[in-house]
């Protein structure tokens, strides 16, 4: 028996009052805006609007792509990510892992809550106390360093310092919020097979690699594919931020260009077509990682 | 598997949400200030039916003005100035904050631009040509206060004349006195010391290097402008670092740089980085760190603002600060950069239903009477006449309390200051700062010329791309990541990166702007 759309809409109205303001958000902040992206092929007028600026076809993203600057940027955002991806992805789960193995549970509970606290601090305050930690002249750091008899390192003005100091500091920042997922995953996991690793003669590393890793595996995939597309769309807040002329060679990233060209410089239409150009890579890569997701193992995002 | 597959899918997709709310509060501030300052601006409208209001008065309207937010003197809806408004034009202002420098373009673009705004040239580049701004020269006629004040200030109307003759802003005059960069230096440790105050960047580096042998840990000469100093360094070696008229043939545009003095600047700045006698966090220093520096006896010469002079000499218990003049580096003769100009102007929105209002506020803040009430107050209510000289009420202490007090000297809220107001509460002994640095004017202001909308647009990116490379190499050079003996090399590569057409611009603007004047 087939049920009207209706009848199922009044059975599930608790859940589908659940999904709502996600929906909204996601409707308001991501979908909306996306027809902004004509503006792309106009020479956008910010002041007559969208009816009535004139349309200039692919000018921009010919703009763009004769840019001298503009490899070095795409440069600097994929090296910025993959390296973000590489070092930062594992972390959580590595981290979870340890959370759940640990056997004293009021201490895991307390460090549990500590590392979560990181992530509530606006980037703007994070970089802050980098700049001060990481001074050469007063910070701490380079103090520890001194004391040590080594020469003061000048992190923030050397490109070369840029990723580690981001990537670290994203890491330490981010770490403790993303075991969330993780930790519900591995709680889901069936204590049977444990029991039956265990009649086997499986240690407790035996244990990890072969029920607790496989037993979150499907998390990690859809996690994975997730964290794809923050290779290339890195937020903008803590690069501007720590960014300076020392380390522009390596800190300027396409959403900073972005920033100062399109709002500052009032270069919308500019803007909006580097923009769009990455959103379209961005894309194909997650497809391309679902695909192969889904080619070799039995897990994948659709 | 199925199922668990799509409860992972949903649990992640919530944290996402989770965190793309967070990121998202960055903008917030943006509108949850503005709509406090609606709130603000009502209870001001309640409080300011003030009595004073005669018959004579033009009928009543409100105005929504666009202005800084500045944590130094956070603005207050009960400000005197909005007051003082309120009684000469009836004129309810609403202040509507600028949270950052993108606060103008958000306002601009969202449709809803408050009708008189706070705004710097190269903001008028931008949004003037595009038809954000009113043309102000097709309404003189409703503004004679404003007319006369450009015809006296032939200065500020170059400044303010687009290519064809529009002007989209008036720029305020009289207090750029007051926010001029100077150097300054610690005259009680040099007479402790008997060390001579430098006069040349020679004698500057061999004074600092004495100073750092009788106090090991300090940084004896500091700045905390990062880059942006060198604007102020470059008149002492008579150059400005970018674009600017030629003093020597004021009919070229010059790119600084490429001056050879430019290259004995970088040196210099490279030897004192080298020796670290300038911190080496000197591009990234913020105030609290320049604060920290200046009054732990960390570091003694310095360039900053005019008025940092009195503030940090209220705060040293042991120790004074003195006006310097500037060190010569090239040439015969010191200099400061052309000081005594404003940034901030005042636009009147295109699409404001109270243009009447906007120009009637205009023609008030720009003639006599509204120069002296909006610098002055009025008598009996912010100061009193004493021996025929005013005075300002104690409640003022030192002239920053008109900023925190009263809202005086804030953008918005005058065009045309009488800076003797703001002296009047600088201490007598800080005077001297004032007195000099006009002295050591360098002849030419470091400004470009107006743009037409289609040669800015041209330049939007050139611009940004020189910015990034020179300022990049130039930080290289100075803390001795590229070595020196590349100069030559660096400024050929500055033709990779747009100069030529950024220059060729520039001129063509300039030729225009001069056969204009003629």
């Amino acid at each position: 028996m087939k049920q009207s759309v209706f009848y199922r809409i009044k059975r599930n109205k608790v859940y589908l009052l659940l999904l709502l303001p996600t929906l909204l958000y996601y409707l308001l902040f991501h979908y909306v805006p996306m027809f902004g992206i004509v503006v792309s092929f106009m020479d956008y007028n910010l002041f007559k609007g969208i009816w009535h600026s004139p349309w200039v076809g692919l000018k921009h993203y010919r703009m763009f792509l004769s840019n001298p600057d503009a490899w070095l940027i795409v440069r600097n955002t994929l090296l910025l990510g993959l390296y973000k991806f590489i070092f930062a992805f594992p972390a959580p789960i590595a981290l979870a892992v340890l959370f759940y193995e640990m056997r004293w549970k009021k201490f895991r509970r307390f460090v549990q809550s500590v590392s979560y606290l990181p992530y509530f601090l606006s980037s703007v305050v994070l970089s802050s106390v980098m700049i001060m930690l990481l001074s050469p002249s007063t910070g701490w750091i380079n103090k520890a360093i001194q004391s040590l008899g080594y020469e003061p390192i000048n992190f923030l003005q050397r490109p070369e310092w840029f990723r580690t100091i981001y990537i670290a500091s994203d890491i330490w920042q981010m770490t403790g919020y993303g075991t969330i997922i993780f930790l519900a995953a591995l709680a889901a996991i069936d204590p049977q097979l444990y029991e039956a690793a265990r009649m086997d003669g499986a240690n407790r590393w035996k244990q990890t690699v072969h029920v607790t890793i496989p037993g979150i595996i499907p998390a990690i995939v859809i996690m994975f594919i997730m964290s794809i597309s923050g290779i290339i769309n890195i937020p903008f807040d803590k690069a501007f931020l720590i960014g300076n002329a020392g380390n522009m060679d390596t800190a300027d990233i396409i959403t900073t260009y972005v920033y100062r060209i399109g709002i500052l410089g009032g270069g919308m239409s500019y803007a909006t077509a580097i923009n769009l150009s990455l959103g379209l890579v961005t894309m194909l890569l997650v497809y391309l990682t679902n695909a192969a997701s889904r080619k070799v193992g039995e897990t994948s995002l659709w | 598997m199925k199922s668990l597959k799509w409860t992972w899918a949903a649990a992640a997709a919530v944290a996402l949400t989770v965190s793309g709310c967070s990121s998202n509060n960055n903008n917030e501030p943006a509108a949850s200030s503005s709509s406090s300052a609606d709130a603000s601006a009502s209870a001001s409208a309640a409080q300011s039916g003030s009595p004073s209001a005669s018959a004579a008065l033009p009928e009543p309207a409100k105005l929504r003005i666009f202005t800084e937010n500045n944590t130094a003197w956070p603005p207050k809806p009960d400000w005197g100035v909005w007051k003082w408004v309120k009684e000469e034009t009836n004129i309810d202002v609403e202040q509507v904050l600028a949270t950052g420098p993108e606060s103008l373009a958000l306002a601009v673009s969202s449709g809803d631009m408050p009708d008189v705004l706070s705004v710097f040239p190269n903001d008028v580049q931008k949004f003037g040509s595009q038809g954000a701004f009113e043309d102000l020269s097709k309404h003189m006629d409703k503004m004679p206060n404003v007319k006369a004040f450009l015809d006296s200030h032939p200065d500020v109307m170059s400044r303010v004349v687009s290519p064809n003759g529009e002007i989209y802003s008036i720029i305020n005059d009289g207090a750029g006195e007051g926010s001029q960069m100077v150097w300054f230096y610690r005259d009680d440790i040099f007479k402790k010391n008997n060390l001579e105050v430098p006069k040349t960047w020679d004698e500057l580096y061999t004074v600092s290097k004495k100073l750092k042998e009788i106090y090991p840990d300090s940084y004896p000469f500091l700045f905390r402008h990062g880059l942006s100093t060198l604007d102020t360094f470059g008149p002492s070696f008579d150059i400005y670092p970018e674009f600017y008229q030629d003093p020597a043939d004021p009919t070229k545009m010059k790119f600084g740089l490429e001056d050879p003095n430019a290259k004995t600047m970088v040196e210099w700045l490279n030897k004192f980085v080298k020796e670290k006698l300038i911190p080496p966090d000197w591009l990234t220093m913020d105030y609290k760190a320049w604060t920290q520096f200046m009054s732990t006896n960390k570091a003694f010469v310095t360039v900053q603002f005019i008025g940092q002079i009195e503030i940090m000499n209220s705060q040293l218990t042991d120790g004074h600060l003195q006006f310097m003049a500037p060190p010569i580096g090239a040439g015969d003769k010191p200099y400061l950069p052309k000081g005594g100009q404003e940034g901030y102007g005042l636009a009147v929105a295109s699409t404001s239903k109270n243009m009447d209002a906007a120009f009637r506020y205009l023609d008030y803040i720009f003639s006599e009477k509204g120069k002296d009430i909006q610098s002055w107050g009025k008598e009996g209510e912010t100061y009193t006449v004493v021996d025929g000289k005013r005075k300002f009420n104690d409640n003022y202490k030192e002239a920053n309390d008109l900023r925190v007090v009263s809202g005086i000297q804030t953008a918005a809220t005058y065009g045309w200051f009488d800076f003797n107001a703001w002296l009047s509460l600088v201490k007598p002994e800080e005077q001297y700062a004032y007195v000099e640095a006009p002295k050591y004017r360098f002849p030419v202001a470091y400004s470009r010329p107006n743009l037409t909308a289609d040669e800015a647009a041209a330049l939007s990116t050139s611009n940004d791309q020189l910015w990034k490379f020179w300022t990049g190499e130039v930080t290289k050079f100075i803390n001795g990541d590229r070595p020196l003996t590349e100069w030559d090399a660096f400024i050929k590569e500055l033709g990779k990166h747009d100069l030529e057409k950024v220059r060729t611009t520039y001129q063509t603007a300039l030729d225009r702007q001069l056969a204009n004047t003629k």
